[in-house]
């Protein structure tokens, strides 16, 4: 919700704190501040208004009596605190089908208005909004929604009949496949014929049955205002969340109006939309205003709780005596019916169709006060009495796997083909769930092989763990499962990637004490962790962690690297470390990786064969650099008295 | 001679880490299904069906045909607590590290699979103090140095008063040190949460929390794109 300052000045006057007050105020007690600028000469702030607070705080109204609470002082100009003094009027009649769709429906004359371009200040303030004034009517409702929070819209009065002198509103559920053409949507040129499942409900003229309007959501083209427009109704009206918020999904028109419907904003706003509509317009657009017809058929009782004190500072942590509590309720502006010494009972505000339980009030009570007020309260040691099984197991596989020089990873648990499908994908390549790891791994397995060097690895190993999918009789079932894969060779599957998986499935099955019923297929195996932890003893002690030194991320080159190998006779005793760490000084920094994989001694000398992977962050290297570095390599060795292999 | 070293997974071993600093005072590791009932995601979670509330978790849901009630990837590890309390007596204290999903669009700092931590404590005259200095302890041993912790106010239908977390590194020369940081979301448990568990909220109090794990890693490693987690290149987790 955008807020723009001045607009906010109107009601709090000299109370309208400076924009980084006005910041903090927000942030420590009621709304995340996305941030302020300035647009169209005015500062404009946008607040993250949660669900809780949309029935009150999507208007400027609203969040200017939310700062006057947070400061303690009154609006200087609050539109909901002034009178209402509208006439009736006879000329229309208003059917409604369905009381609770729609309990209230107002709707106002006006005649003899001309459509034009709005005045300056509003369109200032509607840009200042990021919304494009289009005139003097429709941006009128739109500025009175924005200012109390009420949505509004307006019909061309002489585009419908009147019968027996009176304009027939009716409010009724579309009928399946009904259909009704909606004005252009903001932005667009086209108007939007759309076919209706029933559940929606429209506004219509009741002398013809004709849709006007998706009740909450959009106008229809029929009865739009245009540029001849010489008499209008308007409508303020309330209607169904729910039913609000269902039709806009449905059809995928979600607009500021039918926003604040799904939020269930109060009822008794809609006489006072009128009351600022019919002023504004016959202010901007000239005509006179006829009257007002009021069908409320049902009204909201407003809301009462009791709350305890002790359940106050119980649940905040504070020690507030009871009148702070009571002062911080009643700056809400909600009324105290009664209160003794351990309890009060509050009355809500009508425009806070938020506050309806004790912990509503009790909430309150703590961010008027403010959360930075309370106290931290350090726990106590405790013993855990139930250990997780499924965690201690896969971290006991874990450990040993990674003891054997296979590394973890988790995959993505969508994939493109399989047996149980979402019904909403993200994409067409994520739209089954995965019953097996295997294909992952396999992916795994192939990608990672050209790293080998890079990473100093004599084959390609990893394991995951985590939950696979299947369709069952009840449903969807899942298990954790594990499974390991090796690849010893570039060029896909090899034989020997089995026979290194085999040690490590003996292994496990040490480990675990009990057989395992591995799936082996092609250097990938996988086991039902879930059905073998089920028989595994329930644990009694989790393994301690060990103290590491801090790990710092650094980003993954994109670019290739290039391995050698150097071997050297070094005299016996000599040890591989210092070999190496010489070796990489020279070699600078782009040898990113050294390796050990062969050392023998004969004869009083030490042969250590090392592979060096080099790589830079910005470029690919060439041949030709990496030659003169290991010929520098070379060269040095000698002078050390090192053998060149 | 050679020996090729093995890494686990910065997640596993944050979960790890996290399960072990949380079991130094009384925290049982818990946990539930991925594929979720609508029931135990929403519903008990104080999240009716088109409120608004729900647009705050873009949901995959699984097709009618596969399922028997309405089923979902769990958006959060949230359903757990209910779970839980269903079929234990207070006093619970819980964590729920896991794999949640959402059906959002992905980059750096959005995945449509990340892992959840939920935190969850429930017994008599629980206070938002309480949460405070548990979390607290929890951060300053997870990045090893004091920390300090701010609420700030929110809304999560499942609890109430909601709040946004930031948290403080007081000293240390880390990146993150001396700087406010939001990391999670939290609160009282909701009384409608409670009632729907079968916990009697006038005797018993409680508070949540949740957040994300692989962000913690971005805070604790510096991962630079949370993707990097689960593309399976070694070349991430061998870095860990």
């Amino acid at each position: 919700m955008k807020v723009v300052h001045s607009w906010l000045g109107e009601y709090l006057g000299k109370n309208l704190p400076e924009v980084s007050k006005l910041e903090d105020l927000m942030n420590f007690h009621t709304f995340e501040v996305e941030g302020t600028e300035k647009v169209e000469g005015e500062m404009v702030t946008d607040l993250d208004v949660l669900p809780n607070r949309a029935s009150d705080c999507l208007c400027h109204r609203g969040i200017a009596r939310e700062i006057a609470t947070l400061l303690d002082v009154d609006l200087e100009r609050d539109p909901l605190a002034e009178p209402i003094s509208l006439q009736s009027t006879k000329e229309i009649e208003v059917k409604i089908e369905d009381k609770t769709a729609c309990p209230r429906f107002t709707a106002s004359i006006v005649t003899d208005i001309k459509v034009d371009e709005s005045p300056e200040w509003l369109k200032k303030k509607l840009k200042a909004l990021g919304q494009r004034p289009i005139n003097n009517i429709v941006d009128a409702t739109n500025y009175v929604m924005y200012a109390i929070g009420q949505p509004l819209h307006a019909y061309d009065a002489d585009l419908f009949p009147k019968v027996d002198g009176k304009w027939q509103f009716g409010v009724r559920f579309a009928k399946e496949g009904e259909k009704v053409s909606l004005l252009a949507e903001g932005g667009k040129d086209e108007d939007r014929l759309v076919t209706l499942k029933g559940t929606e409900l429209l506004i219509v003229d009741n002398s013809t049955n004709t849709p006007i309007g998706l009740a909450g959501v959009k106008g229809g083209k029929f009865a739009g205002v245009h540029p001849g427009t010489k008499n209008i109704i308007i409508e303020a009206a309330h209607f169904h969340p729910t039913i609000t918020r269902k039709t806009a999904r449905g059809l995928g028109i979600v607009i500021d109006a039918s926003k604040r419907f799904e939020n269930e904003p109060s009822r008794e706003l809609t006489m006072f939309a009128q009351r600022d509509i019919i002023k504004l317009i016959t202010d901007i657009a000239g005509g006179t205003y006829e009257g007002t017809v009021d069908e409320y058929l049902i009204k909201k009782p407003a809301s009462r709780a009791e709350v305890k004190f002790d359940n106050v500072n119980c649940l905040l942590g504070l020690s507030l005596p009871n009148d702070e509590i009571i002062s911080y309720v009643k700056r809400t502006g909600a009324l105290i019916i009664e209160s003794n010494d351990d309890s009060f009972t509050a009355e809500s505000p009508f425009e806070r169709t938020d506050l309806n339980i004790e912990a509503d009030y009790i909430e309150e009570v703590g961010r008027i006060h403010g959360l930075l007020n309370i106290d931290s309260i350090v726990p106590e040691k405790r013993e855990v009495k139930i250990l997780n099984s499924r965690h201690y197991y896969s971290d006991l596989v874990r450990d040993k796997l990674i003891d054997l020089g296979y590394s973890e990873v988790i995959t993505s648990s969508f994939q493109k083909k399989g047996n149980l499908q979402l019904k909403n994908a993200l994409a067409s390549d994520k739209s089954y769930l995965r019953d097996s790891l295997n294909k992952n791994i396999n992916a795994v397995l192939d990608a990672n092989y050209s790293h080998v060097d890079l990473l100093g690895m004599t084959a390609v190993k990893v394991f995951e763990i985590g939950t696979v999918f299947a369709n069952s009789d009840n449903g969807v079932s899942e298990k954790t499962v594990i499974a390991i894969g090796v690849r010893t060779k570039g060029n896909g599957y090899n034989p020997k990637d089995d026979s290194e998986l085999t040690e490590a499935l003996e292994v496990l099955k040490e480990t675990l004490g009990t057989s395992l019923n591995w799936e082996l297929e092609k250097g990938v195996a996988e086991l039902d962790l879930s059905e073998t932890i089920a028989v595994l003893p329930v644990p009694t002690q989790y393994t301690k962690i060990e103290e590491r030194s801090p790990i710092q991320y650094q980003t993954i080159s994109q670019f290739p690297a290039i391995a050698r190998d150097i071997a050297l006779w070094v005299n016996e005793g000599e040890e591989a470390e210092k070999v190496v760490e010489t070796l990489v000084k020279t070699a600078g920094e782009m040898c990113v990786k050294n390796t050990l994989f062969d050392t023998f001694t004969k004869d009083g000398r030490t042969s250590y064969a090392f592979r060096l992977a080099f790589q830079s962050n910005n470029r690919t290297l060439t041949d030709a650099e990496i030659n003169e570095i290991m010929d520098c390599l070379y060269k040095q060795s000698a002078e050390l008295g090192w053998e060149v292999r | 001679m050679y020996k090729q070293i093995g890494h686990k997974h910065p997640i596993s071993r944050m979960i790890s880490e996290i399960n072990s600093i949380f079991s130094e005072i009384g925290y049982t590791f818990a946990e539930g299904p991925e594929a979720e009932l609508e029931h135990y995601n929403f519903d008990l979670l104080n999240v009716p069906k088109d409120h608004p509330s729900r647009d705050m978790q873009d949901t995959f849901w699984f097709k009618d045909k596969d399922v028997t009630d309405p089923t979902v990837l769990r958006t959060h590890t949230s359903p757990v607590q209910a779970r839980y309390m269903e079929n234990n007596k207070p006093p619970i204290r819980i964590i729920v590290p896991g794999k949640v999903f959402r059906n959002e669009a992905t980059d750096a700092t959005h995945e449509a699979q990340f892992y959840q931590l939920e935190g969850l404590c429930v017994d008599k005259d629980i206070n938002l103090g309480h949460l405070k200095g548990v979390l607290e302890y929890f951060f300053s041993k997870f990045f090893s140095g004091r920390t300090e912790v701010r609420f700030r106010p929110s809304f999560f239908p499942f609890v109430e008063p909601g709040v946004e977390v930031d948290m403080k590194l007081l000293d240390g020369d880390s990146k993150l040190a001396g700087k406010w940081i939001e990391v999670m979301g939290a609160g009282m448990v909701h009384p409608n949460v409670l009632r729907g568990s079968g916990i009697d909220p006038n005797e018993y109090s409680g508070f949540a929390f949740g957040m994300g794990i692989d962000r913690l890693g971005v805070m604790k490693y510096g991962v630079e794109d949370i993707r990097d987690y689960y593309n399976g290149d070694l070349r991430f987790v061998n870095q860990f």
